[in-house]
């Protein structure tokens, strides 16, 4: 870093001009920005002000109509049933992923034989795409599947995954939680291990328990960290659309509807691209607001 | 590097294999299941290995998946390469040539990070649409590449700034232009970086859904993961197809993971964390 501030007042001969080359070397990538990542946002949330339905789409003027858009979306019992659904999804499936990524990474701070190994096929939920593990869940979900199996072997269920909104909702949210959870661990792993040492020696001559470390250093220590995990975590999980789309598509009865496949459903199977446009900007506006919360409850 | 805790004893290794083995089992069952029948897989007696390998499933599956398989593998070394075509050049102008507008051009990055796919999808479509680009492969690489290239500049701008730069000022003062500069020094210094990148560049096609789904109807020209999508029919779920289906779609990445753990981890806390 040290290096780059002394480059410009260091003189090299012939350079002393105006130095195109910069925005040379940025030029694709400012116009790749342009057209396919600045355009569409703003085509969006354009959009979430017209009428872009069916036959305006056909006929290509697509009217200005203000926030009809809005208020359609928010006068739909299932806008405020999927975005129920996706706080507390967010919400459940964060809290499980951390926890059990805290503990993983605790428990990986003891040297042993077979850590990598481990560590990396513990990665394997996070990288597999997530249709693989869709459909696992799918299947041990499934009425006859193994989940159901291990109920009646402690003389419960056979309960109604995936058939009933009441219990495919979790079911989606233990999906989430096996494909996040790896994220939050090797953060957090990495975290801890650049605590130095001496901290936990001389808290353990002064007589301190494992758990009192964990509590009194580790945790205070690894904050920045979590918080950036936290937020990652949060960015992520609101995100979601191909675990649900897979394993409910929604259902049923609309009732384990995420935000994003609902927009979904209303851009591409209702083809109101205009309303699926106004659902996201409101999911935009929802991370940003999660963002903001986290951040405040922080500074306190 | 000694830890804080109960290092060296012997239950650690025996609690983090239980532990291990408990959060795979899904994977496991996959695995397994893909070579068992259904009514073996959802029968009353479930076995945690198969009776007999039904290796016709996995025959049969790659048979159908062929085509697929090989739309995914276009897509994905196109996105990756056209990815780091994009990105490596960029992220060493905005790191080491600090151009006016730089954090700008950062900060967008890191929201578009946080937005869902849904505002790329929606217009990407009507877009493409209108400009035939809908049911193409490149449509749907220059789809996959509003995910990866973001991302892409973030990590390699992380990776970038902890390289030598004297090295490019020394090529300079030789009489080495910028561009030959870059070509000669900074790529080959940057290797690891631009692996890293390219990899998950290439997994995060290979998993998409969302803009298959919305781009791509013609069947022709599906990749694997829509193909596997539509298995689930109205007529139910043809698991002995599904299964080996899921497992295949996974391999790249579990191939990944265990050839480069360690890479993963100091990448993965570079880029998130800086």
């Amino acid at each position: 870093m040290r290096t780059n501030a002394a480059y410009p007042s260091r003189s090299i001969p012939g350079k002393a001009r105006f130095d195109a080359s910069p925005y040379l070397f940025i030029l694709p990538f400012f116009i790749f920005c342009l057209i396919l990542l600045l355009y569409p946002v703003a085509y969006s949330l354009a959009l979430s002000f017209r009428q872009a339905t069916v036959e305006t789409f056909v006929s290509g003027d697509m009217p200005f109509n203000g926030l009809t858009q809005y208020q359609a979306a928010l006068a739909d019992p299932i806008f405020w049933r999927a975005l129920l659904n996706t706080i507390l999804f967010a919400f459940f499936s964060i809290l499980f992923q951390f926890t059990i990524g805290f503990l993983l990474g605790l428990l990986f701070q003891a040297d042993f034989p077979l850590k990598n190994f481990c560590l990396a096929l513990l990665l394997i939920p996070w990288v597999s795409p997530v249709l693989t593990a869709a459909n696992i869940f799918k299947g041990l979900f499934n009425e006859a599947g193994p989940v159901n199996r291990i109920c009646h072997l402690v003389g419960l269920g056979p309960f109604p995954w995936l058939a009933d909104p009441g219990y495919a909702f979790p079911a989606t949210i233990v999906a989430n939680i096996w494909i996040g959870f790896p994220f939050n661990f090797i953060l957090l792993y990495a975290g801890m291990r650049s605590i130095p040492t001496d901290i936990y020696e001389a808290a353990k001559i002064d007589g301190a328990t494992f758990w009192q470390r964990v509590g009194y250093i580790t945790l205070p220590v690894l904050q920045p960290v979590s918080v950036a995990v936290l937020m990652l975590g949060t960015i992520y999980t609101v995100k979601v659309f191909d675990l649900v789309w897979i394993m409910t598509g929604g259902g049923p009865a609309n009732g384990t509807h995420l935000l994003s496949t609902y927009a979904y459903q209303v851009g591409f199977s209702l083809l109101n691209f205009g309303e699926a446009a106004a659902i996201a900007t409101l999911m935009v506006l929802l991370v940003v607001l999660l963002n903001l919360l986290q951040l405040l409850l922080q500074r306190r | 590097m000694t830890s804080f805790a109960f290092s060296g004893r012997w239950w650690i290794t025996v609690a983090v294999v239980i532990v291990t083995a408990i959060l795979l089992s899904p994977f496991y069952w996959v695995l397994v299941g893909s070579f068992m029948t259904p009514a073996e897989l959802f029968g009353i007696k479930q076995s945690l290995w198969p009776s007999h390998f039904a290796v016709e499933n996995w025959s049969m599956a790659l048979e159908r998946l062929w085509p697929h398989v090989r739309n995914s593998l276009l897509v994905s070394a196109a996105t990756s390469i056209g990815t780091l075509i994009i990105a490596a050049p960029a992220s060493y102008g905005l790191v080491w040539k600090k151009p006016v507008g730089r954090h700008v051009l950062s900060s967008f990055m890191l929201v578009t990070q946080m937005l869902p796919a849904i505002v790329f999808v929606i217009p990407l479509f009507i877009v493409f649409s209108r400009i035939n680009l809908v049911n193409t492969l490149s449509g749907l690489i220059l789809a996959d590449m509003t995910f990866t290239v973001p991302f892409a500049l973030i990590m390699l701008s992380a990776y970038m700034k902890e390289l030598p730069y004297e090295l490019v000022e020394a090529a300079m003062v030789d009489g080495a232009g910028p561009f030959w500069a870059f070509v000669v020094v900074v790529l080959p210094i940057s290797l690891p970086g631009l692996v890293t990148v390219g990899i998950f560049s290439f997994l995060i096609p290979w998993g998409d859904l969302i803009f298959a789904l919305s781009l791509i109807t013609e069947s022709g020209l599906q990749p694997l993961t829509l193909e596997l999508y539509k298995a689930v029919g109205q007529y139910g779920i043809d698991w002995a197809f599904l299964l080996p289906g899921s497992v295949l779609t996974a391999i790249p990445a579990v191939l990944f993971v265990i050839l480069a753990s360690r890479f993963i981890v100091a990448g993965v806390t570079r880029g998130a964390i800086k």
